[in-house]
């Protein structure tokens, strides 16, 4: 708790960048710089999942062909392939790092993210049963949505303790886990093996074949979520001083505590109905975005902007790897589970956590 | 669930409460035992009896002395395999798990939660997809090193630092299975024939094996368990802690690194031979702690008595319950342990 307030002190006076006469964001030049290069990254990304490999728009002929000259297979490739696909990873991955980073400060665990509580478990579990039951009549994302609401749900009864307890919510969502796990399994075993490959690749999280309505419905999402997240920015960043502290503020630390809890699901469960439970963007993005800024100003920017990029790289790699076209979740997974194990040493070593 | 009071149930009583299980505990301690093993029998011949076509007690004994028409007698022998296997994977689960929980003094602690699970089944995935390792009985060969190295992999990963937490293993295995699961699934993924066998084995069954991998994973579950009842004393005198070990002769390395070894084998042919099956690890050790108390030898002895009877009641309940077709028993105790553990998970005070 004291290393909480002593990081906010230290992160208030390094600076605020002023847009304009009303605008004056608490940003550090660390998180600036940061946030710019990520942007620019990001960039760089993008042009090269539109332009690698053998259907890649050539670098010469992007410019135009993205301002409307695209014609023939060009445009096939933008509008069809690859355009909504980028769109998508942009706008989940960046779902995907606010909902982390608003997890991990509402639970006061650097740990904490919808996938360890169960929602991505969960999420395949509704998804496989949909696909099962009901191979017609209900969408795949819908069942995905029930699924991680169920599962969040059942967690945060059994804790007894809401989402307040780290170790009892990993240990709850292992349980929860295990029952998604094994409906999911049992699923991929009964059906045919056409149709269990295409579950298990959805159950992975895969970008291949969206379309623009998927990036609309993910946009969409963003749209109404995000304002929501920034008008509950400033009350979290005084939660994060400490509950006696946050309410003598009036900054309401419970509800305030609830609201981002929900606004975390919700936008992870946005980001699953597009992408399907994609492992460890949620997880990984404000980690590094702290690490990156060492204090909490702009946090959420900063996870959003590093959520899209390590989803657009890791979907660059699912692309242009030999691989064809693994579901990009199986990359998420494997650099954030080594990255994971890696900040848990670090950590451990120096005795923290 | 809570650390500290599970480390504490897991050390000797001082005085008064040994000799109590010494004295009045012995009576109650055999008919413990008369009572496992009466369930043991009940649920091998449950096994026996259950399925698709309920055959009645009367087929089994015609069965075995061998009076049964033709059909009754396939029907009925048709079931030995499974129930052979279920007996095999319970009792090296159970005991592994009881070995696990022993040595880490972690109540979580279960072979399929510290990646063991993970590491067998990329070993598997590796022998069926690269090695051209065919037919159920070879993968047990491949599962064993898999496990052995994700094993030791997540407890070097878990013990960074200063000690062992309970948190921090459950979250090293985690994170060795999550890497583990992402080079599974590109491999399976791209190649729809191991995808195909993968998924038929990882979901946990006990029906539709051949007797011939019960015979190829009992070697190494004997090895296991002939490792976990000669390291089983040692675990004793570890529980009075390193320092009071050593004066007393023992040597803490090498039996942690013995019942490891030996936890390992017994997760790995029970999970090579009928798939990753959860909780029965957890479980067993749980309720065999309560009947017989802190004495690493009685332990061990009715883990492998206990064990069995939970898998195989598991697999009954899972071929009753949707017949004609089946549910697999590793999904029967996901369903049955999982709520176990979110009822536990109350009872943990603070953050463990």
């Amino acid at each position: 708790m004291t290393a909480t307030v002593e990081r906010a002190r230290g992160a208030r006076p390094r600076g605020m960048v002023v847009i304009g006469r009303r605008l004056a964001l608490p940003v550090s030049r660390a998180a600036l710089l940061a946030g710019v290069g990520t942007v620019l990254a990001l960039v760089v990304a993008s042009v090269a999942t539109l332009s690698m490999g053998r259907l890649g728009v050539p670098l010469s002929e992007l410019p135009t062909a993205l301002t409307g000259g695209a014609e023939g297979k060009t445009l096939f490739v933008l509008d069809r392939l690859r355009g909504p696909r980028l769109v998508v990873a942009i706008a989940a991955g960046a779902a995907f790092g606010i909902s982390g980073a608003l997890f991990q400060s509402v639970t006061r665990n650097p740990l904490g993210s919808p996938d360890v509580i169960g929602l991505g478990a969960g999420a395949g579990a509704g998804a496989a049963v949909v696909a099962l039951k009901m191979p017609e009549g209900v969408p795949v994302s819908l069942g995905a949505l029930i699924g991680a609401a169920a599962a969040v749900t059942l967690v945060y009864f059994s804790t007894g303790s809401g989402f307040r307890d780290p170790g009892r919510l990993i240990v709850a969502g292992i349980g929860v886990a295990a029952i998604a796990i094994a409906i999911t399994q049992y699923v991929v075993y009964a059906v045919e093996r056409e149709r269990a490959i295409a579950l298990t690749a959805y159950v992975n999280g895969s970008l291949a074949a969206r379309s623009w309505d998927d990036a609309r419905e993910i946009g969409l999402a963003l749209l109404v979520l995000l304002p929501l997240t920034l008008a509950l920015a400033r009350r979290l960043d005084i939660g994060e001083m400490g509950d006696e502290i946050a309410a003598a503020l009036g900054a309401e630390p419970k509800r305030t505590r609830s609201r981002a809890v929900l606004l975390s699901v919700l936008l992870s469960a946005a980001a699953i109905s597009v992408a399907g439970p994609i492992a460890f963007i949620a997880l990984t993005a404000p980690q590094i975005a702290r690490r990156l800024t060492g204090g909490w100003g702009a946090h959420l920017v900063l996870s959003a902007l590093l959520g899209s990029l390590l989803l657009v790289l890791a979907d660059l790699a699912a692309q242009q790897l030999p691989l064809d076209d693994m579901p990009v979740g199986i990359y998420t997974m494997a650099i954030g589970g080594i990255y994971l194990g890696y900040l848990l040493t670090r950590e451990w070593r120096r005795g923290r956590l | 669930m809570n650390a500290t009071r599970e480390a504490s149930t897991l050390t000797p009583p001082a005085g008064g409460a040994g000799t109590r299980t010494a004295g009045a505990g012995a009576a109650r301690l055999v008919g413990f035992l008369l009572l496992g093993l009466l369930a043991l029998a009940l649920a091998m011949l449950a096994s026996v009896v259950f399925g698709a076509r309920t055959t009645s007690l009367g087929d089994v004994f015609a069965t075995l002395t061998g009076d049964a028409d033709d059909y009754v007698a396939t029907v009925v022998e048709s079931r030995y395999p499974r129930t052979a296997l279920g007996v095999l994977a319970g009792a090296s689960l159970a005991v592994a798990g009881t070995l696990m929980q022993g040595i880490t003094r972690n109540p979580l602690a279960d072979p399929g939660l510290l990646g063991v699970n993970a590491g067998a089944s990329a070993g598997v995935v590796t022998a069926t997809a690269f090695l051209g390792a065919g037919g159920q009985s070879g993968a047990v060969w491949w599962a064993l090193p898999g496990a052995l190295l994700a094993g030791l992999l997540v407890y070097a990963i878990g013990s960074a630092g200063a000690s062992t937490g309970l948190v921090r293993l459950v979250l090293a295995g985690a994170v060795v299975s999550a890497v583990l699961a992402a080079y599974i699934q590109l491999v399976t993924l791209s190649k729809p024939l191991v995808f195909d066998s993968y998924r038929y084995w990882v979901v946990g069954a006990l029906g539709g094996r051949p007797m011939e991998i019960f015979w190829t994973a009992l070697p190494f579950a004997a090895v296991g368990l002939a490792m976990a009842v000669l390291v089983s004393g040692g675990l004793n005198t570890l529980a009075l802690g390193d320092d009071s070990a050593h004066a007393l002769g023992a040597n803490p390395t090498a039996i942690r690194a013995g019942g490891l070894i030996a936890a390992t084998l017994l997760a790995a042919s029970a999970t090579a031979s009928v798939g990753p099956i959860a909780f029965v690890g957890l479980a067993v050790p749980h309720i065999v702690r309560a009947v017989v108390g802190i004495d690493f030898r009685l332990q061990l002895a009715f883990s492998a008595l206990f064990g069995p009877t939970l898998l195989l009641l598991a697999d009954v309940i899972g071929r009753v319950v949707m017949r004609p077709s089946e549910l697999m028993v590793g999904v029967v105790t996901a369903f049955v342990g999982a709520p176990v553990l979110l009822y536990a998970v109350r009872r943990m005070r603070g953050t463990a």
